[in-house]
């Protein structure tokens, strides 16, 4: 690997001494920890996972606006098809997503179409799980990327490699030997100490870093939880000043998502070593009032990822990064009476940055063949959509991870590098 | 049998598993008894009256109707129940028969649960899986209330035997589609969102329950949800009994260490045996085993968050409303009543990650430095009071044993007398104990205490 935990932690270590409060990590000085350039492609490449929580509607997102049935099914909440922003003669964008339409004007946008997995579960609680870990069987108890993470990236040493903008751990993430930091804002990522206090902070961050480094013939249950802190010291010490001096060259919504993009292009401009970077927006149940409810949600989707891939492009970092969607499920194909949608099924995902092959993958959902409960049928397993970005982006073994036998959906360049 | 030192230190070690960490005269008034009567005021906690505690907890009006409420409920009762074990063992279920609000919904339901458990927590084996069996959130969160004759649902059954009773290995596929309709008919009523699903009750619907003939674990019959369990848990192999293993290994490995050597199992599993599957004779037997005093059991469990908020309050003897802890669970990664899935959550290093090192230090730092009148605090001058502390030593000296740290390497004892011997221009002057070295040195000290490696372990 490009450098090691002794490595990141000595280059961490010039302000963690001096003053654990004044930034000192500028752009310029990240530049000794860029992966060398002896590492294969992909080790350089970062994934950015978006997750939409609480099931969005896709068929509200991208709309099959040529299907007669649609008006019929939608009649309380339907997109007027005569808004929506077109990808072709069947299927176009919620004429809110203008962000999203300019990049797939650009042939930076995949649409994968009705991805879901066999039996969806209704329930949020299992169908996150099961999206979760990529095991509807709800056996195994690490991520699909936990996995990954343990096979590719254990012991190389950089607390962070993966990150989430997330309250808790998403559990896509979770592997037994990576260490994942995970936070809402980088305001809780720190060595909080006392407020009324401020002069004797550095002897409190000093002391915690010697409590937690104490050298020991054998180890120790206590070595490696203080190991863990001087990681936690080291690796917030980088993220605390990766938005000093930051210019965004992108124009983010002013809302969580468009926070949490933002932060996720500093850490990528900051050259950490940062393979996978996860961010969670919630708000997506609309049981009821969806009509105000979804609009503005999609908006800001589209509008964070445009900012964010502006950002990447002004900075010159896009080349290396590749954004997807997820959510637990989609919804019900008839709205309800309280002018919402009930849980669904399968939905469409996006999946951006310059290695996709642009364009629709799968078919219009078919509103005329539904499932028992009135629900979309699953065209795409999930199981492909993953194994996708897993072979094609991250150069990986996808059938390690998820077993064998998911078709490769082609949304990728494997050509690209 | 190997004798045990008893002294102080082994009476703290035994206050920091069967309950959730000793203030130093808890700690005198444990070590004093000597170790059969120390244990027996734990375990036969029956005798220990609750009357004060209950009314104070009462007055304390937390919402009982919300998440919060019931985790500030639950986690009052772990920092000032007079039976520290009660609510420890309260907590193992907790953690055993894991339950979620998230999919359950009825708060009331998860309280109840939690009740429910308490009141069994020590008893009768047989007796808390009935009950937890036929426990409302239990029900809905495993969906044996969805688990009828004509549509089985394998669920519960399924987990009642990996999780609960007897382990992965122990039973087949076969078995868990007979125990799943020996349990139809085992369902609730009133679950609707008109009370936001807390009015469930149990109720044994015989219009659903299979009356088939059920092969469970090789015995054949009309079996119905007791007599199942029953089979589960009388169920012997060739080393003894299966449930008495399970069970029996589970709780040596919260209460002491992991991988128990098989003559520990196997003991434990004879006690609970010959006790009729009594839970709190195994308890007896852990905590008055050589083995529980030996050196590698101390400090080597990863206290959980839970026990982590927990023994920071009760330690420094501070005083909380618990919402602020309760609020830094989820941080933690252990939200109370939430759990992530049917198996709950791990055990040991798996707490601790860089990002929940922070917020357990956000946690304690707010306990530390709240110099308020409200909400979560403690005070400092308590702490060192009737004590020496006019050296930077002495203070140290004093904190720690405060803490159960006075084992903590030299050169970390060193490092926190360094701290209080250095001011804020990072030069070092003496500390003495002035009100104003008080209020901001040791509250600075208990922080750091609190968030070192060594107090991450009970």
């Amino acid at each position: 690997m490009s450098f090691s935990r002794r490595d990141f932690l000595l280059r961490s270590a010039g302000f963690v001494t001096v003053s654990a409060m004044e930034p000192k990590w500028s752009a310029a000085g990240t530049r000794g920890i860029e992966a060398d350039e002896a590492d294969a492609a992909a080790s350089g490449r970062t994934l950015v996972i978006l997750e939409l929580m609480g099931g969005n509607d896709g068929l509200n997102t991208v709309i099959p606006y040529a299907d007669s049935k649609y008006g019929q099914l939608r009649s309380r909440i339907g997109i007027p098809t005569n808004t929506v922003l077109p990808l072709d003669a069947n299927l176009g964008l919620h004429p809110k997503m203008t962000g999203l339409k300019a990049l797939w004007d650009a042939h930076r946008v995949a649409v994968v179409e009705n991805v879901g997995y066999p039996n969806s579960s209704l329930s949020h609680f299992a169908s996150r799980d099961i999206w979760h870990t990529a095991d509807p069987s709800l056996v195994e108890h690490r991520g699909w990327l936990g996995r990954w993470a343990d096979a590719t990236l254990a012991g190389n040493g950089n607390p962070l490699s993966c990150t989430a903008i997330s309250s808790s751990l998403p559990r896509t993430l979770l592997a037994d030997n990576v260490q994942v930091p995970s936070f809402l804002t980088l305001a809780t990522y720190s060595y909080q100490t006392d407020g009324a206090a401020t002069g004797d902070r550095n002897n409190q961050v000093n002391t915690f870093l010697k409590q937690s480094s104490q050298e020991y013939e054998l180890p120790t249950p206590q070595d490696t939880v203080g190991q863990l802190g001087e990681d936690a010291i080291a690796s917030s010490n980088v993220l605390q000043t990766v938005g000093s001096g930051y210019v965004a060259a992108g124009t983010y919504p002013a809302n969580s998502l468009g926070s949490a993009l933002l932060l996720i292009a500093q850490i990528v401009n900051a050259n950490v070593g940062a393979r996978i970077l996860y961010a969670t927006y919630g708000g997506f149940d609309n049981h009821a009032a969806e009509d105000q409810a979804h609009d503005p949600l999609v908006q800001n989707v589209s509008d964070s990822i445009k900012a964010f891939f502006d950002d990447l492009d002004g900075h010159g970092k896009s080349h290396d990064v590749l954004l997807m969607t997820w959510s637990e499920f989609g919804r019900r194909v008839q709205d309800n009476a309280s002018n919402g949608t009930d849980h669904g099924t399968s939905a469409p995902h996006f999946v951006v940055g310059d290695a996709v092959n642009a364009g629709i993958y799968g078919k219009p959902p078919n509103l005329s063949a539904l499932d028992s409960n009135g629900n979309l049928l699953v065209e795409n397993d999930f199981r492909s959509y993953y194994g996708t970005i897993l072979a094609d982006w991250l150069k990986a073994d996808s059938a390690a991870i998820l077993g064998a036998g998911w078709p490769n959906l082609g949304f990728l360049n494997k050509q690209y590098a | 049998m190997t004798s045990i030192p008893w002294n102080r230190e082994a009476a703290a070690h035994l206050l920091r598993r069967a309950g959730f960490g000793g203030t130093p005269s808890e700690i005198d008034a444990l070590s004093a008894r000597g170790l059969e009567g120390a244990v027996s005021l734990l375990v036969d906690y029956d005798t220990v009256d609750t009357a004060a505690y209950d009314a104070a907890l009462a007055a304390k009006t937390y919402n009982l109707a919300t998440t919060r409420g019931i985790q500030q409920w639950f986690l009052d009762r772990m920092a000032n129940s007079p039976r520290p074990l009660e609510e420890k063992m309260t907590y193992f279920w907790n953690l055993h028969w894991t339950s979620g609000i998230s999919k359950v919904k009825g708060v009331t339901l998860m309280l109840n649960q939690n009740k429910t458990a308490r009141q069994a927590a020590v008893g009768r084996f047989d007796d808390l899986v009935v009950k937890m069996s036929q426990d409302p959130a239990m029900l809905v969160w495993l969906d044996n209330w969805l688990n009828r004759a004509a549509q089985p649902n394998e669920n519960y059954a399924r987990e009642v035997m990996e999780l609960f009773t007897l382990g992965i290995g122990n039973y087949s596929q076969s078995d868990v589609t007979a125990l799943a309709r020996a349990l139809t008919g085992w369902t609730v009523q009133n679950y609707t969102k008109a009370d936001n699903y807390n009015g469930a009750t149990f109720v044994n619907n015989p219009a659903v329950h299979d009356n088939g003939s059920k092969t469970l674990l090789g015995q054949v019959g009309n079996w119905n949800g007791a007599d199942a369990i029953n089979i589960l848990l009388s169920r012997t192999d060739a080393r003894g009994s299966v449930s008495g293993r399970f069970i029996g290994g589970k709780l040596w490995r919260f209460f002491v260490y992991d991988d128990p050597p098989d003559f520990i199992v196997d003991q434990l599993a004879a006690v609970w045996v010959s006790s009729g599957r009594v839970v709190r004779e195994v308890l007896r037997a852990i905590f008055t085993s050589p083995e529980f005093y030996e050196p590698h059991a101390r400090k080597t469990w990863v206290r959980t968050p839970v026990e982590y908020s927990v023994a920071s309050v009760r330690m420094l003897e501070g005083t909380s409303d618990f919402s602020s802890p309760a609020a830094s669970l989820a941080g933690m990664s252990q939200s109370l009543f939430d759990p992530e899935d049917a198996k709950g959550w791990d055990w040991g290093l798996s707490w601790m990650n860089t990002g929940t090192v922070f917020n357990r230090s956000t946690f304690t730092n707010s306990l530390a430095s709240n110099r308020g009148s409200t909400g979560t605090r403690f005070d400092p001058n308590r702490v060192l009071a009737g004590r020496d502390a006019s050296t930077a030593e002495k203070a140290v000296d004093i904190v720690a044993d405060r803490l159960n740290l006075a084992d903590a390497p030299p050169s970390t004892r060193q490092a926190w007398i360094d701290y209080m011997n250095t001011n804020d221009a990072g030069q070092r002057v003496a500390w003495t104990n002035t009100a104003a070295n008080i209020d901001k040195k040791v509250r600075g000290l208990v922080h750091l205490m609190l968030t070192s490696p060594y107090f991450q372990f009970a």
